[in-house]
């Protein structure tokens, strides 16, 4: 009797959210298509693909096409440049494209917020290849901008760009945060943009100022949109922008010091040998890596407000 | 947590049926080369059938646009394999740019293709190909259909691409060996008298770029023949690379013996040479980043002249490009290696469903002048014109290069070059000298080994990326090799150079004893 | 208006110019680059001011002009179907997820989410998606896959779902008897515009850029957008101008457009959407709240 009503009580429970359900499906569906479907894929990291075979008849071989990944010096570099820009990109990112939504905000002139607004998104719009051929203008040895007129006017000698590793995390970083800031900053704008502007309102006449509302009202109410984005962030925290490493820095060996990350290894690796199974290894080894680091993070974010978790 | 797994469980069911199919496919492929079988086994009465005839997918490389007029071209040659071999061609141009992308997709997923391009450069990816099982080996298919080929080309080089005792792919014939030289600009020769003929030594160029620097002080004498090359690649003529560098053989592979190059005497004396050029100025300075083509930097005074691969005729290809005359120096005699030959070949993909026809038709590119001359040229009247002189062609009236509707100028791709018309301008006797050349050129021992580096992947992928660290510096001058080449050699024996090199050489050998 | 504000918008637009012109310069130089002289490049650089000008670049693509007109339609046609779509099963998949009162939201959340990190790669996408959808060299090949909807878009919508509309007027508007489709169109959506527009903005943008469908699903050039045409041509350089292939290759390279078309390629590509900014513009005001629906 009691399993009846409670079985009863779940099918009406299902019952009330049939229409949600029915919403959800064709999204679904897609990502059922579109990204379980090919999930098979991820088998090919174990395999010897030989397509005489089929890739379920290929042999199965272990591990040994993730070798690669660890079993070089280069594995320490690869793996710490790619950890510190991304740890670095997610800092500077937030904080750079929080800033400029909350100015944004605040600009009361409507023509100027909107030229700011529209203005800010022009370098996420440049294709990187682009992109490489504007930063080669600056830095080039001969012809560049920075050894032609910027250098000489502050009395100091020429640098040639290409060849000193060291200047690259900063230059990196900078046309990082040129790119996507603009990008990042329509998220948390339309985050501000939908407070409640009676929480402004009463703050004010409580004689807050500009400051304190921002660090009282602003923050916390975009903070579920922080913490979700740093989350997302986290899960690809072993992956790059493949052109931002390989295309911005002109493919130049002598910089692989600063430059070289996990992607643009595989890459260089894997150009002749065409080895499907050895890539398949190096995103599996990515997502896996992204994903525990996710899951830790959401754990620690569910202790603190389970609201902001991501599930 | 529980009903996760029945989840997973659930999907991963659906993979396997999903893969199951993915993988029969092939299957259908043979069950197709049964039916191929049935056709009778004959290249001159298939036209006599009333069968349909089978259409042929080939697929090629193209640059920069797609031919206006191909659709035409295309119906054309199906007319003459109609008629030849009862077959219809559909050609299937794809930009070099998106090849090594597309080509792998299609060969995976058993899409139809008769005949691809092939060959060992990275793009074309033959050796990975054939490990992968996407190619077809192509032995018996010659012997019964493919007797035109086998003479063109001859048996040293249709052996060149043997892998584990078949051969999967048949080189065009164009150049098939290489030399190296200087390409400079005939102004500037002649304003320094500079003595093109008598230069064959490093020290002879030596002399030669330093009377050009003083001369024109503001401008590097040579630069790197392309882009993403480097100074010591155009000077290493006598070096059999073995595909990749990684154990090369010295002297023109006159001993099965491998060594690893960057700790050679030569290189380190090369190196050593081409950093006092770059000191003196004589090296283009952004020569290890340099994006540019040859042509602009010529075109923009960049560079006076280059180092480069060269073949008969080179002087006039280049001086197009370039947009100024262009004279050369040898500085090596031409050399006939693996890479040389299988750099650009044909190759029947697995994907075929009707290997004997697509044979059949690679035949006639090797036999046939009117096919050939289509490929190369497009339609007679329409897009070229004979000349008085036999065999020698140009542009119809009111037509050039760019308003031309087939233009692909692409003759070293399509089979045997050597049956195709000369263009004016061009020395007409091209063609023989070329053959002089292939037929000249010294053949390294090892000609015919292709490395297979599945048994060495993971040293490989990371000696790659070593070699990528220090090779454009070392080699255009930018890096001091006093101290980088000594730790440049540590670095590739850390990643493992030495064991891809007794790989190599222990692969070399079992191929020398079974030749 | 007091110091203190007044202080804020002298502040706010002077970093604002400082970042404005930040991100200008370097399109300036795009724009100026497209115009230069060929030669000019060649040998100095790229300049904000060459020695010489030339309108060549333009020339030569209005010599293509049926090309790249026929591009730029299938890139309009393709990103207002994709856009439309997208925006339509994003929110319907968001706003469930937003719902706390949902059975298994979690877990669904978590099956959005997974989608992020783990993917089968490229082979077996293109196996699903040419051997049983055949989409190949059609319009679908540059709508559907991967770019129709991603897990990122639904995440960042429900998360806007859930702090910007209250529940209560949810519950509120169930007690009334209203439909969750109904609850959905005449509540949830106009709370929900600055999200909406974003994410109508990101998928605009990510349509509009993209050129990897056309790179893998298409060799038929006639339904090649304009990133795809861009796209052709900066990697069939860098092929060709690695002499890696063959000398013979090498000639192709006449063939192909100089460093000034690429500059004006990119140009023609970006303008377009600065042009359709201001649209997603309007849909960024504040003050949308429970009372203006209700009312």
């Amino acid at each position: 009797m009691m399993e009846q009503t409670k079985k009863r009580g779940i099918a009406k429970r299902y019952a009330r959210y049939a229409p949600l359900f029915l919403m959800m499906l064709p999204g679904l569906l897609y990502l059922v298509l579109n990204n379980y479907l090919p999930m098979f894929g991820l088998i090919i990291a174990f395999k010897d693909v030989n397509f005489a075979k089929g890739i379920l008849g290929s042999d199965w071989i272990g591990f040994s096409n993730f070798e690669y990944l660890f079993k070089t010096r280069d594995a320490f570099i690869i793996t710490r440049n790619t950890l510190l820009y991304n740890g670095g990109f997610i800092v500077i990112n937030l904080v750079v494209a929080v800033g400029i939504a909350i100015l944004l905000n605040e600009v009361k002139n409507k023509f100027m917020a909107r030229f700011y607004q529209s203005v800010v998104l022009l370098p996420y719009l440049i294709s990187m290849v682009i992109v490489s051929y504007l930063v080669y203008a600056v830095l080039s040895i001969e012809t560049g901008f920075m050894n032609n007129t910027v250098l000489p006017m502050l009395g100091l000698g020429d640098v040639s760009w290409y060849s000193e590793s060291k200047y690259w995390p900063y230059i990196l970083n900078l046309v990082h945060v040129w790119k996507s800031a603009g990008f990042l900053c329509v998220v948390y704008l339309a985050a501000i943009i939908g407070i409640d502007q009676e929480y402004y309102e009463a703050a004010t006449l409580d004689g807050a100022t500009k400051w304190q509302q921002i660090k009282a009202i602003t923050l916390p109410l975009i903070s579920p949109v922080i913490t979700m984005m740093t989350l997302l962030a986290i899960g690809r925290i072993f992956y790059s922008d493949f052109g931002l490493f390989y295309q911005v820095p002109m493919d130049a060996g002598a910089l692989s010091d600063t430059t070289n990350v996990i992607d643009t290894y595989v890459y260089r690796g894997l150009m002749q040998l065409g080895d499907i199974g050895m890539s398949s290894a190096a995103g599996l080894y990515q997502s896996i890596v992204g994903f525990v680091l996710v899951l830790l993070s959401n754990f620690v974010v569910r202790k603190i407000n389970k609201d902001n978790a991501l599930f | 947590m529980r009903k996760r797994i029945g989840w997973f469980s659930m999907l991963l069911a659906l993979c396997l049926v999903l893969g199951a199919c993915g993988s029969n496919n092939p299957n259908n492929g043979n069950a197709g080369n049964g039916q191929g079988n049935s056709v009778p086994d004959s290249t001159n009465t298939a036209s006599s059938g009333n069968e349909k005839p089978y259409e042929l997918t080939v697929a090629f490389v193209t640059f920069g646009n797609t031919p206006a007029d191909i659709a035409q071209v295309q119906e054309e040659i199906s007319k003459l394999a109609k008629e030849k071999i009862n077959a219809t061609v559909k050609l299937l141009p794809i930009a070099i740019g998106s090849w090594n992308q597309q080509m792998n997709l299609m060969l995976t997923s058993n899409e139809k293709l008769d005949l691809i391009v092939t060959g060992s450069s990275a793009t074309f990816g033959y050796g990975p190909q054939v490990a992968k099982g996407q190619l077809l080996p192509l032995n018996d298919l010659i012997e019964k259909y493919g007797e035109g080929i086998k003479t063109a080309v001859g048996e040293e080089f249709m052996n060149a691409s043997n892998i584990g005792g078949s051969i999967y792919g048949v080189p065009s014939i164009r150049d098939l060996a290489v030399n190296y030289g200087l390409l400079i600009r005939k102004d500037i020769a002649d304003k320094y008298s500079i003595d093109l003929a008598g230069m064959k030594t490093l020290d002879d160029l030596e002399a030669a770029m330093k009377i050009i620097k003083a001369g024109e002080p503001d401008t590097a004498v040579i630069a790197p023949g392309a882009a993403g090359q480097s100074i010591v690649d155009y000077l290493m003529g006598d070096i059999d690379r073995l595909g990749d560098t990684f154990g090369v053989l010295q002297n023109n592979g006159s001993e099965l013996k491998v060594v690893n190059w960057y700790e050679t005497t030569q290189y380190a004396e090369l190196v050593k040479r081409v950093r006092s050029w770059y000191n003196a100025g004589y090296i283009l300075k952004d020569a290890a980043t340099n994006k540019e083509s040859i042509g602009d930097l010529i075109k923009g005074q960049r560079t006076l002249a280059y180092v480069a691969n060269l073949k008969p005729g080179i002087e006039s290809q280049e001086s197009r490009l370039t947009g100024t005359e262009i004279v050369r120096a040898n500085l090596t005699e031409p050399f006939a290696k693996t890479e040389t030959v299988t750099n650009i070949m044909w190759g029947i993909p697995r994907n075929s469903s009707n290997p004997e026809r697509a044979m059949q038709f690679l035949n006639l590119m090797y036999t046939d002048k009117d096919v050939i001359n289509l490929f190369d040229w497009g339609i007679e009247g329409k897009h070229y014109v004979k000349t008085d002189t036999d065999n020698v062609i140009k542009y119809p009236d009111g037509v050039d290069a760019t308003s031309s509707g087939y233009n692909l100028n692409m003759g070293w791709l399509f089979g045997n070059q050597f049956l195709s018309h000369t263009f004016e301008g061009d020395d007409p006797d091209i063609w023989n000298k070329l053959n002089e050349f292939n037929q000249s050129a010294v053949k390294s021992k090892a000609l015919g080994f292709t490395f297979d580096t599945a048994p060495v992947k993971t040293e490989f992928a990371a000696v790659v990326n070593v070699l990528n660290q220090n090779k454009m510096g070392l080699e255009t001058g930018t890096l001091d090799p006093e101290k980088t080449l000594p730790e440049f050699i540590t670095k590739l024996k850390a990643a493992g150079i030495e064991k891809i090199i007794a790989e190599k050489q222990k692969q070399l050998d079992a191929w020398a004893s079974n030749k | 208006m007091n110091n203190e504000s007044r202080v804020w918008q002298w502040a706010g637009h002077f970093i604002m110019i400082v970042v404005a012109i930040a991100c200008i310069l370097p399109f300036v130089l795009l724009l100026v680059s497209s115009i230069t002289d060929e030669k000019t490049i060649i040998q100095n650089g790229y300049s904000f001011f060459p020695s010489k000008f030339s309108g060549t670049a333009y020339v030569y693509l209005w010599n293509q002009s049926e090309q790249i007109l026929r591009a730029y339609g299938i890139t309009i046609l393709v990103t207002l179907i994709g856009t439309t779509v997208s925006l339509a099963i994003t929110s319907l998949l968001a706003y469930p997820l937003s719902r706390r009162d949902i059975p298994h939201h979690n877990k669904l959340a978590f099956f959005v989410f997974f989608t992020l990190l783990f993917n089968g790669g490229l082979v077996p996408t293109y196996l699903i998606y040419t051997q049983y959808l055949d989409i190949k060299n059609t319009l679908w090949a540059l709508i559907i896959p991967g770019l129709l909807m991603n897990g990122f878009n639904v995440l960042l919508m429900r998360t806007f779902f859930k702090t910007s509309i209250p529940v209560p007027v949810l519950e509120s508007a169930y007690i009334d008897g209203a439909g969750e489709f109904r609850t959905f169109r005449s509540i949830v959506l106009p709370l929900s515009l600055p999200i909406m527009a974003t994410i109508g903005l990101f998928q605009t943008i990510g349509y509009w850029n993209d050129w990897f469908n056309g790179l893998v699903y298409l060799n038929d050039p006639k339904l090649f957008s304009i990133q795809n045409i861009l796209n052709r041509i900066l990697t069939d350089i860098q092929f060709l101008t690695n002499g890696s292939m063959s000398t013979n290759a090498s000639q192709g390279l006449a063939a192909l457009p100089s460093a000034t078309v690429r500059m004006a390629i990119a140009v023609i590509g970006v303008l377009p959407i600065l042009i359709a900014y201001p649209f997603f513009q309007k849909y960024f005001v504040k003050g949308i709240t429970i009372g203006a629906v209700k009312g």
